[in-house]
């Protein structure tokens, strides 16, 4: 930051970039938040029963990724059209740390227990954090704006 | 009353007006589109990948698109509610934002590719299943619903940058 200014950023120096870049971020976040959702539908036994939880995942699991990709790809740009301002906005730091945690987990809890094919209670369990946590991502994005 | 009166009394209400001085309802229901977008948006964009033999090959046309249906209909209840109630606490502003009557429009032209497509493509799958090579139809439906819905999302976004003085 000590010799960034952000007013040399080309997010901040065209009218269309900044926009085209957030419906960069909100598709993909559909796909991937979304691929994640049908996962854990199935894992809480309410979705997609005739297929098992271990096969969704396989099936998703790579449009999960390549969404997720580039998630992480256009929101640090987004962040770089004003690094101070994100940096002291409550919404940022609750998403960033949401963030951090819901990507561990699907990495290794949320993707174990999915490939196990694990019993409803477990499935339930493990399937309803998933969907808490990247719900609350979402909420802690939207309120970035607001607070 | 003209069409502007009525977005005007609409916006006036009491309901709009708390809604949209509101510092924790508004957000929350625009979140609340966000999140149904990811759900509803997201099988949308699975079904047309499934279709055009791109994602999910591991399962049937048939169980992707009888499986997602009730969620996408729960998502989509939730999408509209949440979006009907931002566009009512905002009428008269939405009224001169000429993204909101883009978007309106691409909506409309999604009703238009259900009823063209219903019969022959997403009522239709077992026969897509059993067929050698996926139609074409059904491939034209995918694309053009994938561009139509990208199309709406970008307008809705691009409503929030559209500066009205009233």
């Amino acid at each position: 930051m000590l010799a960034y200014d952000p007013s040399t950023n080309p997010l901040n120096n065209n009218e269309w970039s900044f926009p085209l870049l957030e419906i960069i971020h909100i598709a993909s976040f559909a796909i991937s938040i979304g691929t994640i959702f049908i996962v854990d539908l199935r894992l809480l036994g309410i979705g997609m029963r005739r297929q098992s939880s271990a096969q969704l995942l396989k099936d998703t699991a790579p449009w999960t990724l390549v969404a997720l990709a580039v998630v992480l790809m256009s929101g640090p740009m987004i962040f770089s059209s004003d690094p101070n301002m994100y940096l002291h906005n409550p919404g940022f730091r609750f998403k960033m740390d949401v963030l951090l945690v819901a990507i561990v987990y699907n990495y290794t809890v949320h993707r174990r227990v999915a490939q196990s094919n694990p019993t409803p209670v477990l499935g339930a369990l493990v399937g309803g954090v998933s969907l808490a946590l990247w719900v609350s991502v979402v909420f802690g994005g939207l309120f970035i704006a607001f607070t | 009353m003209s069409l502007l009166q009525l977005f005007q009394w609409l916006q006036q209400t009491e309901f709009a007006t708390a809604l949209r001085e509101s510092a924790l309802v508004y957000p929350t229901v625009m979140a609340t589109h966000l999140t149904g977008m990811a759900l509803f948006g997201g099988m949308i964009f699975i079904t047309d990948l499934r279709i055009l033999g791109i994602a999910m090959r591991g399962t049937s046309v048939s169980d992707v698109v009888t499986q997602f249906r009730p969620w996408k209909r729960f998502g989509l209840v939730l999408v509209a509610t949440c979006g009907i109630m931002l566009a009512w606490s905002k009428a008269e502003y939405y009224y001169h934002n000429p993204f909101f009557w883009a978007k309106l429009t691409l909506l409309m032209l999604v009703g238009v590719h259900a009823m063209v497509f219903r019969n022959s493509v997403y009522n239709n799958t077992a026969e897509l299943d059993r067929a050698p090579v996926m139609p074409t139809n059904a491939k034209v439906a995918a694309c053009l619903s994938l561009a139509l819905w990208i199309g709406i999302l970008s307008m809705g976004r691009l409503i929030g940058y559209y500066e009205v003085t009233i």
